[in-house]
């Protein structure tokens, strides 16, 4: 047998593996495919559809753009206002949580179960936080910032303790040469290397806050949601395009800014 | 003037680091330690400001007792002792100006340590050290968009800015390529010989420590083989000092020259 | 901007250098940030008297789902496992789609500049609308049920992968590519040999991720009637059987650590 040969024969080493993989895949995939079905789908749904595309294209410009506490921009305003305060809570809350989970601060059982604890805080539907703070503020806004805040949490705490992993401690070494303390350490040695991570981070979740705060108004927690519900529940679609665009317009320039202040934190 | 009496440091462990250690260093020289590594070079080095403790001997800086410091002590006793790093380490997510100011800190009330908000004194300090390596016009520029070289001397203002007596240098240049080798070490000796600082430094590259040190100091296996002027360091000496692998080393030498 | 507005403050050295200092951002940043928050905590009402004199309410939820009904288990199951099957359907159409957006989305692919920003844009836009409301829309559409939840997740997922795809293929090596067109391949054919190998484990690892978030969005659709275990969440909740609800979310747990755990160790693999 020629070298080239065996290479030949060498080379396909995982390929079994692949297909097996591919193969379990797509037996799941077909098992689940029963679930689709589209013989609910009539003459009724295309009208809508065309409906929804209608009033989109022809929005309730009144809505629009006059300044009442209904109009579209004030619920914006609050949306926004939702989000940006739940941000800021649950950033402040996913730094304590953020050390107790990085490996090299604590030990690792207090890790592991900080964990644990953040996976549980992720899992649970935004909704279902907002309907138990519901029960702590009321229905409103208030309760759209709590339960921004503490699903934030999730995300922000996971990604601070990767930075928190990363810190690079030699700084510390040359600091103790220079004769600080524990406390000027940790100001001046690692605040600085976590600080600009950090704010891009937050700022990241701000922007998926936006959308989180949206859907909220669903369960009574305050912004741009219980309106766009009722408005699609009241077939008033040309409610629904205001709203929808003011939605869309709002999202997609924070998320302009948002890129521009993060690739200038890391950059510098 | 640094003097070492019979320092002995064992790890616990129980391997000697050093042995028999006895040394007097005075103010202003420019001394470097070679031997192989984990000869203990680098533990010599960091005994003197108590990065290290030493099991048993006397260690006197300028007739203070190092090995009696304790806490506070030892941090305002480490305020006149500069120390430069292999690996730099600066804050690099943040302004070459924050970095020479952090030598500063220990200095400061205490609101201004949480604020991080520095004197105009303190900075016009900073700038005047970065001034004396050559990098004033990166000041404000952030610490990552420097080369290592740069990086280095960003090291090498914070400590000046530290107004030390004495510099230890635990490998400065392992991480440079010759040329900013070069102008690094221009800079310690300039330091060296214009304001009358100790350098201590210990390196891996013999030709280097042998033009520019004053004073060679050879460590073998925790014990000091060699200590005398750099001109007096002959071949024979440099076969004891690395323990035969002289021949060796003299091709690594060679190599480096070929590519400078 | 910020530079004209506050020029650079001049520190002159003893020795008569002259530095320019720029103006520190952070004060404005600071007032800007004190700001934002007094008026958020006036448009939302928050008050952290109210939060403190009352949160035990929230601990009192929680505190009735422990211990969990362990037999609700046997009702719920069935809309775990369609939760899951919609995800999965959802996913995997939704990650094969995204692929044709995301080359029609990529400018050193498509050399029409007007096709490209097209795409971008409505990849963009697929993004801003929220799932539940992409849900919503659908189950008048397609009626209640996981068919709907099953779009709302594609549509979602072409808009995810579909922009890290083009973001991929936008920063690949495009020497192969060349090399190939010089070979006499079509731009199609080159990309299937130069582009596509570069960007798969990246595609691949990206779809898992999104898979991944898919299930928990999976969870809340049916809140809107959009099929899986969202309905029994919302139903448990309308009837305050909080027993129940901490199975759910048991249940819920477990099944997303396995996930992630699972296509954890796959995107391992890939990169």
């Amino acid at each position: 047998m020629s070298t080239i040969e065996k290479q030949l024969l060498a080379s396909p080493r995982n390929r079994s593996y692949v297909l097996i993989v591919t193969a379990i895949v797509l037996l799941l995939f077909l098992w689940s495919l029963s679930v689709v079905s589209f013989k609910d789908v009539n003459q009724s749904g295309l009208k809508i559809a065309q409906n929804i595309m209608n009033g989109i294209i022809h929005p309730d410009l009144d809505l629009l753009l006059n300044v009442s506490k209904q109009s579209v921009l004030y619920l914006l305003v609050q949306t926004l206002a939702i989000a940006f305060l739940g941000t800021v809570v649950g950033a402040i809350l996913s730094v304590p949580f953020a050390f107790l989970a990085a490996s090299n601060i604590v030990p690792k059982p207090v890790s592991w179960l900080t964990r644990l604890l953040l996976i549980v805080i992720r899992t649970i539907p935004a909704l279902v936080y907002g309907l138990m703070f519901i029960r702590v503020s009321g229905p409103g806004p208030f309760a759209g910032v709590l339960t921004v805040g503490l699903t934030s949490i999730g995300m922000l705490s996971k990604l601070y303790v990767d930075a928190i992993e990363e810190l690079d401690t030699k700084v510390l070494e040359s600091m103790t040469s220079i004769g600080c303390t524990t406390f000027e350490k940790i100001r001046f040695g690692i605040v600085p290397q976590l600080m600009s991570i950090f704010m891009s981070v937050t700022i990241y979740r701000f922007d998926m806050n936006m959308r989180e705060a949206s859907i909220l108004g669903l369960v009574g927690a305050g912004g741009i949601g219980a309106p766009l519900i009722f408005a699609m529940n009241g077939y008033k679609w040309n409610q629904v395009g205001s709203l929808l665009i003011g939605l869309v317009v709002l999202i997609l320039i924070i998320e302009l800014i948002s890129n521009k202040i993060r690739a200038k934190l890391i950059k510098g | 003037m640094i003097e070492f009496k019979n320092v002995e440091k064992k790890y616990p462990n129980g391997t000697a680091a050093l042995q028999n250690v006895n040394l007097k260093i005075g103010q202003g020289e420019f001394v470097a330690v070679i031997g192989l590594s984990g000869a203990g070079k680098s533990t010599l080095i960091r005994c003197i400001n108590r990065m290290h403790d030493i099991t048993s001997g006397q260690l006197m800086v300028d007739n203070v007792d190092v090995t009696g410091l304790k806490g506070k002590q030892i941090r305002n006793f480490r305020r006149r002792i500069g120390m430069i790093f292999q690996s730099f380490n600066l804050v690099t997510r943040t302004t070459v100006i924050k970095n020479v100011l952090v030598s500063f800190v220990p200095d400061l009330p205490f609101w201004r340590k949480v604020t991080g908000i520095f004197t105009k004194e303190h900075k016009l300090k900073a700038l005047e050290a970065l001034d004396k390596v050559g990098i004033l016009d990166k000041a404000f520029v952030r610490v990552d968009q420097l080369s290592g070289g740069q990086q280095q001397r960003v090291a090498l203002a914070r400590t000046l800015a530290q107004n030390p007596d004495i510099i230890l240098a635990d490998e400065p240049i392992a991480s440079l390529d010759p040329v900013t080798s070069k102008q690094v070490m221009d800079d310690f000796k300039k330091i060296n010989k214009d304001m009358n600082i100790s350098v201590i430094m210990n390196i891996h590259h013999v030709e280097v420590a042998l033009e520019y040190a004053d004073r060679i100091i050879g460590i073998r296996k925790g014990e000091v083989v060699f200590d005398g002027e750099s001109d007096k360091v002959t071949k024979h000496i440099l076969n004891d000092i690395y323990g035969g692998q002289v021949e060796e080393l003299k091709s690594s030498m060679e190599e480096k020259s070929a590519h400078v | 901007m910020y530079d004209k507005i506050f020029p650079p403050k001049q520190v002159v050295l003893p020795s008569g250098k002259v530095v320019l200092e720029k103006r520190s951002r952070t004060p404005l940043i600071l007032l800007l940030m004190v700001i934002a928050i007094v008026w958020s905590v006036n448009m939302t009402g928050f008050d952290i008297k109210l939060l403190f004199r009352r949160i035990d309410q929230f601990f009192v939820i929680i505190g009735d789902m422990i211990p969990p009904k362990w037999s609700y288990f046997s009702s719920l199951w069935r809309a775990l496992v369609a939760t899951l099957q919609m995800s999965l359907v959802g996913s995997m159409i939704g990650a094969l789609l995204s692929v044709p957006f995301a080359v029609m989305a990529s400018a050193n692919i498509i050399r029409n500049q007007v096709v490209v920003t097209v795409f971008k844009v409505i990849l963009s836009l697929l993004r801003t609308l929220p799932t539940l409301v992409t849900a919503l829309i659908a189950t008048f559409v397609f009626g209640l049920g996981p068919t709907a939840g099953v779009v709302a997740i594609l549509l979602f997922t072409i808009s995810y992968v579909g922009k890290l795809l083009y973001e991929q293929i936008e920063n690949v090596d495009m020497g192969p590519f060349e090399a190939m067109e010089s070979i006499g391949m079509t731009r199609i054919q080159a990309f299937r040999y130069a582009v596509l190998p570069q960007v798969l484990p990246g595609f691949l690892s990206t779809s898992l991720f999104c898979f991944e978030g898919n299930v928990r969005y999976a969870a809340i659709l049916g809140y809107v009637g959009a099929g899986g275990i969202g309905l029994l969440i919302n139903e448990n909740l309308g009837w305050r059987d909080y027993s129940n609800l901490g199975m759910i979310i048991l249940a819920l747990v477990v099944t997303v650590y396995l996930i992630e755990w699972v296509s954890e160790h796959f995107r391992k693999k890939l990169i």
